[in-house]
């Protein structure tokens, strides 16, 4: 097989992202197999001519947008290859370009003839099982690639639950800037201390990692991953392609239970605030907690205005001023669940009867329709004032905290961002300690402002213990909030893994890092 | 004012049909065109929620609202929606005898029941045809069989002194006085669409739905399911669809389109 190249026109979608940053290239390269991957990777490798992955290109951060160079596009790479089964259980091997809504298709409808079985018969021990099996990270935006997840380390609503993407990756096969395959499980290979040490095919290699305590107590996708002793694997997982190509992975899937959606509406910001930290002292266990506040109802409600289809869902009541989203297991705690949350509900204006509920398919799917409609319309306004002003990008946050300093940051984003005179609407992952702050640009002046308020609030979230980047990663966008986080040093040291494993700089050059 | 000489003490009684079907939306086919039916959830048909919705949304406080269905029991699940709609109970009428019925036993079936239990009703509503089926002869055959007046394409229901129905027929609007005792069917897939409140759901996990067999019934295995259904099928034939799939790659919005057209055209 060869791959496709064609040359890199101006406006071409390969250029962008959904930060919305536009870069240039002189070609885009789309392999069809892995072996294409290597010779491309090998070519670029001998002229140090740099190349950037680029997945389905639903980031935030620029990081598959190229600034020089060409653009290697995983598209090709689509298939579902097969099932294994560990002792952990269940595993679907895949191509980077599978998207998360794709591999739950596969399993839904158990589409497994074409499947192969990676260990004896368990795509057939797999169909036997008496129950529906899924991938459960949920990374809001269902059409990014599986390749992507893992570079930036996704995570989302269910992250509550079930950790981010780092927590399901078996194994990872990727291509390393020289053009060499790393095909690596869980355990085989393991730092000593700061030091990692293996072979491939063109010799012994030496990466040292960084010394600082990447922070594990929150959602954190803010620079490598680094710690004593660290796996290989864990190494590539929110590295954003400069370490090197996914081309397969195995990923882990949970047996599914039946689910309850609910949304229920609450008067106000700090009622449904405070609802959710009763919640989370109680013994209720959703799956996850998503918040809205009264800006982002109102965004939505102007949007269903204008386009009565755009998430097919009943129009928000009159009076709702902020709502939680909540999934709860439809098993025998549901009831006296929501009879706890029945109480909690009315110590905070709200009730039983002022709320969403939807346990059928096609209701949960409007549901998450709904919550994804937040950032797309958002993204849609910015889209739309690039004719007017074509420098300007969106600015959302992606800040985590420790739970019990939320309240404090979400004080600090309303007054902060007052202050400088930023409209913003707030909405997002409540019970990871992680909202977003969509901050709704209106010119360039506004740009200059919301990226002296973001660079504050980075601070104040690092401050209070938090990651200024939760899970959409660094990119090329957020690259000064590496240095805020781990200092000079760790940047440098970060170089310094980057430069052991790319000694040329050519994968995803600007990415986390600047040489 | 209430001046139905047929609305007694105030309190209506609403019966809807209703029928479990395959989401249609969620059926796809594998390469050789066959349908995937594995992975694709049954959900209460679209019409019938309509009809429920139309007679919720004309429902007074007193007023009961029954929902009744014939098919296998995992149809439950469709009558549990309609609970959490709005329904005050449910009647699933199912046994192995009703299996395989044509157009006449399934109405047969309905009536009978009709007759038994809810005799005295006012106002059964139905869903224009069923997603799966598209035969829309159930509700006119049913109508027939209870001697009742039938209001097809019903789009709006109102009272002021009279009920009245709007029917929809594309060509023609009209407006009809309906009486007791008569039938709708309603031909919108999205009338008042609605989501339960977590209250709505507690309050149907609550209601009991009631099953019925052919003896509960009063009908015997010939006059049910299929020994009782007067359509034969001598033979079924897959029609051939050939599909040619073409793939353009959009990076040129403009020579896409151009492409899709010259495609389609
Ligand atoms: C509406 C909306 C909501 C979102 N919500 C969330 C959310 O809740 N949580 C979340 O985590 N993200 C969210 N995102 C961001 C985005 O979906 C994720 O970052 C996703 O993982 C990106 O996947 P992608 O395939 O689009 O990658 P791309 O944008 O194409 O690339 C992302 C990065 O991964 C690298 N990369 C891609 N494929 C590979 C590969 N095979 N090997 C090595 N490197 C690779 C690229 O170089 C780039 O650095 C959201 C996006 C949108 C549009």
């Amino acid at each position: 097989m060869a791959s496709d190249i064609r040359k890199a026109e101006t406006g071409s979608p390969y250029l962008t992202d959904e930060s919305k940053m536009v870069g240039s290239a002189d070609n885009i390269i789309i392999p069809e197999t892995e072996e294409d991957v290597i010779k491309i990777t090998e070519e670029h490798f001998a002229c140090g001519r740099p190349i950037t992955i680029s997945g389905m290109r639903t980031g935030m951060c620029g990081g598959c947008v190229p600034f020089g160079g060409d653009v290697l596009s995983t598209e090709k790479l689509n298939k579902v290859i097969g099932i294994g089964r560990d002792e952990r259980g269940y595993y679907v091997r895949v191509q980077p370009a599978v998207t998360v809504r794709e591999l739950n298709e596969v399993l839904r409808k158990k589409l497994y003839t074409d499947l192969t079985d990676i260990t004896e018969n368990a795509v057939g021990s797999l169909l036997g099982e008496g129950t529906d099996f899924f991938y459960p990270v949920d990374p809001t935006e269902l059409n990014s690639s599986l390749g992507g997840n893992i570079a930036v380390n996704s995570s989302g609503p269910r992250t509550l639950k079930y950790g981010p993407t780092r927590n399901w990756v078996r194994r990872i096969r990727a291509v390393l800037a020289d053009g060499c395959v790393m095909d690596i499980k869980r355990t085989d290979i393991t730092a000593e201390g700061r030091m990692l040490r293996f072979r491939t095919s063109k010799g012994e290699r030496e990466v040292p990692l960084p010394s600082y305590d990447y922070n594990m107590n929150v959602k954190n996708s803010t620079g490598i991953m680094a710690k004593d002793g660290m796996d290989m694997v864990d190494l590539f997982i929110g590295s954003e392609g400069i370490f090197g190509t996914v081309t397969e992975a195995d990923l882990y899937i949970v047996p599914w239970h039946p689910l309850i959606s609910n949304i229920f509406f609450f008067p106000n910001d700090s009622s449904a605030y405070l609802f959710v930290e009763k919640i989370q002292k109680s013994d209720i266990n959703p799956e996850f907690l998503e918040y809205f506040d009264s800006g982002s109802l109102n965004l939505l409600r102007t949007a269903a205005e204008k386009d009565p289809n755009l998430n097919s869902m009943p129009g928000i009541p009159d009076g709702a001023g902020s709502a939680v989203f909540m999934d709860l297991p439809m098993d025998d705690t549901l009831m006296s669940n929501y009879r706890k949350i029945e109480i909690l509900s009315k110590s905070n204006g709200g009730s039983l009867e002022n709320s969403w509920c939807g346990h059928e398919l096609r209701d949960r799917e409007k549901f998450f329709g709904f919550r994804h409609s937040v950032p797309q319309i958002i993204f849609e306004y910015v889209a739309g004032l690039k004719g007017k002003v074509p420098k300007i990008h969106k600015m959302g946050t992606d800040m985590s905290v420790p739970l019990k300093n939320l309240g404090r940051m979400m004080t600090v984003y309303s007054k902060t961002l007052d202050r400088y005179g930023l409209e913003h609407v707030t909405f997002g992952h409540i019970g990871n300690g992680h909202l977003h702050v969509e901050i709704i640009l209106k010119d360039m002046d506004n740009l200059t402002k919301a990226k002296e308020a973001y660079r504050e609030l980075a601070i104040k979230a690092i401050r209070l213990g938090g990651s200024p980047s939760a899970e959409h990663g660094i990119g090329k966008i957020k690259r000064e909030y590496v240095e805020l986080m781990y200092g000079k040093k760790g940047t440098e040291e970060m170089k310094k893994t980057k430069e052991a494993m790319d000694p040329r700089w050519i994968l995803c050059p600007g990415n986390m890092v600047e040489k | 004012m209430d001046t139905l000489p047929w609305k007694h003490g105030g309190k209506m009684r609403f019966v809807v049909f209703v029928k479990q079907v395959p989401d249609t939306s969620a059926v796809c086919t594998d390469i050789n065109g066959n349908l995937i039916r594995e992975g694709v959830p049954s959900i209460l048909n679209p019409y019938c929620e309509s009809a429920l919705n139309m007679a919720c949304g004309v429902k007074k406080d007193g007023d009961v609202i029954t929902a009744v269905s014939m098919g296998p029991p995992q149809a439950e699940n469709a009558l549990f929606r309609c609970l959490e709609l709005g329904a005050d109970e449910a009647f699933l009428l199912t046994d192995r005898a009703f299996a395989g019925a044509d157009v006449h036993a399934t109405v047969r079936t309905l009536s009978a029941f009709v007759k038994k239990f809810i005799p005295d009703y006012d106002l059964i509503f139905c869903g224009k045809q069923a997603a799966d089926g598209d035969t829309a002869q159930v509700p006119a055959e049913l109508a027939y069989m209870l001697g009742c007046g039938q209001f097809c394409y019903t789009q709006k229901l109102t009272l002021s002194g009279e009920w009245k129905a709007v029917q929809n027929y594309g060509s023609e609007v009209r407006e009809c006085i309906i009486g007791k005792g008569d039938l709708l069917s309603v031909s919108d897939e999205e009338i008042g669409f609605r989501l339960p409140s977590a209250a709505d759901y507690i309050r149907a996990a609550g209601i009991e739905i009631k099953k019925l067999n052919i003896a509960d019934i009063g009908l015997d295995t010939f006059s049910v399911g299929l020994k009782g259904s007067k359509t034969k099928i001598v033979s079924a034939t897959p029609s051939k669809v050939s599909r040619r799939g073409a793939v353009t790659d959009g990076s040129d919005p403009a020579k896409a389109a151009e492409h899709i057209r010259d495609a389609i055209i």
